[in-house]
């Protein structure tokens, strides 16, 4: 089966709002990837300490397929999505869909998607990619975070959505089913902005939101204490970096696109106030990449002393404190 | 000197302050070998990438918030001269 589906290729920050602003563009909607990021409330944190991680850990944006849940609550937008059991029937509704003109999304292993560059590709279960055709036997793949439309050999693509581990892809794949003609893009925007807001302020467990921040920043100088040896610190300490600036994060842990998004939200709830707060969280977004930074030299020099972690934490501290007065203040201006 | 050739200059002096490569000239610099391969006079890695990234911020007043473009608009000289040029005039 040839096959190729005249799909807009586009980059972006982010694997999963991309995905979604460049399936919904196919099918019509122009709705841009910060946006979708908004209206998703995926601005987050949560700090993990527990038996299921090897190692404490952090997220910076809510989980993934909430967004894509978000959209469907606020704006009616429906997905088709499916899971299988086997490589088999995964390749088969692959090709059935592309054969009827659809492109679906897909989740695949970042790691077997062999057309980007070696350093890059780490394993990482939960990235989306855009299949948009298939051609001597090789699929065509819509990848935000590649510059053009590219061959994927079908091997690797089945390797990719049939992974393991944590969060295994099971040959995940998501299309738009149905898309309304009219959306009340204010009443969606304040929604996604009042649930964010009570994401990072009152998510009642105690590694959620600010309270994950303050955790994170009082449990950082216990790091060595849980480090194999200085090695495996020095790893750890520099994925503080990896999972703010290159996570898919589109850098400074999503707080740059939420900015961009407030910038919208300003103009669509007729609100200017909110240009003020886009201009705090891009600040905001400057002092995590700080951060980022701090962290990352720390973990190449071996410079991993509990003084030096502590000078993390106070970072992460104040940034918990920031973020704790901004969104006190901007669930009150989205009243 | 042209406009060009001078921001291209800026960029490099840029990159050796940043980067603190005291044994670096910056005109040996070459403007369209990649920076992170080890085809130019210097090798970068993805920490001096965030470094030059805030530098951009701070020297030209123009914002790289965007890591994926980041890794395209920092591969050479002349991407970063071509970025910076098209967003001061955007502003």
């Amino acid at each position: 089966m040839d096959k190729v589906i005249p799909f807009e290729h586009k980059m972006s920050a982010h694997c999963e709002t991309g995905t979604l602003s460049s399936q919904l563009a196919f099918h019509g909607l122009e709705l841009s990837e910060s946006l979708i990021f908004g209206i998703g409330s995926g601005i987050f944190f949560g700090y993990f300490n527990n038996s299921k991680f090897p190692f404490p850990t952090f997220i910076v944006r809510n989980k993934p397929g909430q967004i894509r849940k978000n959209l469907t609550k606020r704006l009616g937008i429906k997905f088709t999505s499916e899971t299988f059991k086997t490589a088999e029937q995964a390749q088969n509704k692959l090709d059935v869909l592309l054969e009827k003109g659809i492109p679906p999304a897909t989740q695949v292993d970042f790691f077997f998607m062999d057309y980007l560059p070696q350093y890059l590709r780490v394993h990482i279960n939960v990235h989306f990619i855009n299949v948009v055709g298939k051609t001597n036997g090789n699929y065509l793949i819509s990848d935000c975070y590649y510059p053009k439309i590219v061959e994927l050999k079908a091997e690797s693509l089945e390797k990719g959505r049939f992974a393991g581990g944590s969060m295994a892809p099971k040959g995940f794949l998501f299309y738009p089913s149905f898309i309304p003609k009219e959306f009340d893009y204010e009443k969606a925007v304040r929604k996604g902005i009042k649930k964010a807001c009570f994401n990072m302020l009152k998510i009642p467990i105690p590694f959620l939101g600010i309270k994950g921040m303050r955790k994170f920043a009082d449990h950082i100088t216990e790091w060595p204490k849980l480090a194999m040896d200085s090695e495996d610190l020095s790893h750890q300490v520099s994925k503080i970096n990896i999972l703010l600036e290159d996570q898919g994060t589109g850098g400074a842990g999503f707080r740059f696109m939420y900015a961009t998004f407030l910038k919208q939200a300003a103009e669509i709830l007729k609100k200017p106030e909110l240009i003020d707060f886009s201009k705090r969280m891009m600040e905001n977004g400057d002092k995590w990449r700080e951060i980022s930074l701090k962290a990352a030299r720390m973990g190449r020099d071996r410079d991993l002393s509990v003084e030096k972690l502590k000078e993390v934490g106070d970072l992460i501290r104040e940034r918990a404190d920031v973020e704790e007065l901004f969104f006190k203040e901007l669930s009150k201006a989205v009243k | 000197m042209d406009e060009s050739k001078d921001l291209k200059l800026r960029i490099k002096q840029m990159i050796v302050e940043t980067l603190n490569l005291n044994d670096v000239d910056p005109v040996e610099i070459i403007d369209d070998k990649p920076l992170f391969s080890g085809e130019n006079i210097i090798t970068l890695d993805s920490i001096d990438g965030i470094e030059l990234i805030m530098a951009i911020q701070r020297n030209f007043g123009v914002r790289l918030d965007d890591q994926n473009l980041a890794r395209n608009i920092l591969e050479t000289v002349n991407s970063m001269a071509e970025f910076i040029t098209a967003n001061i005039k955007a502003s």
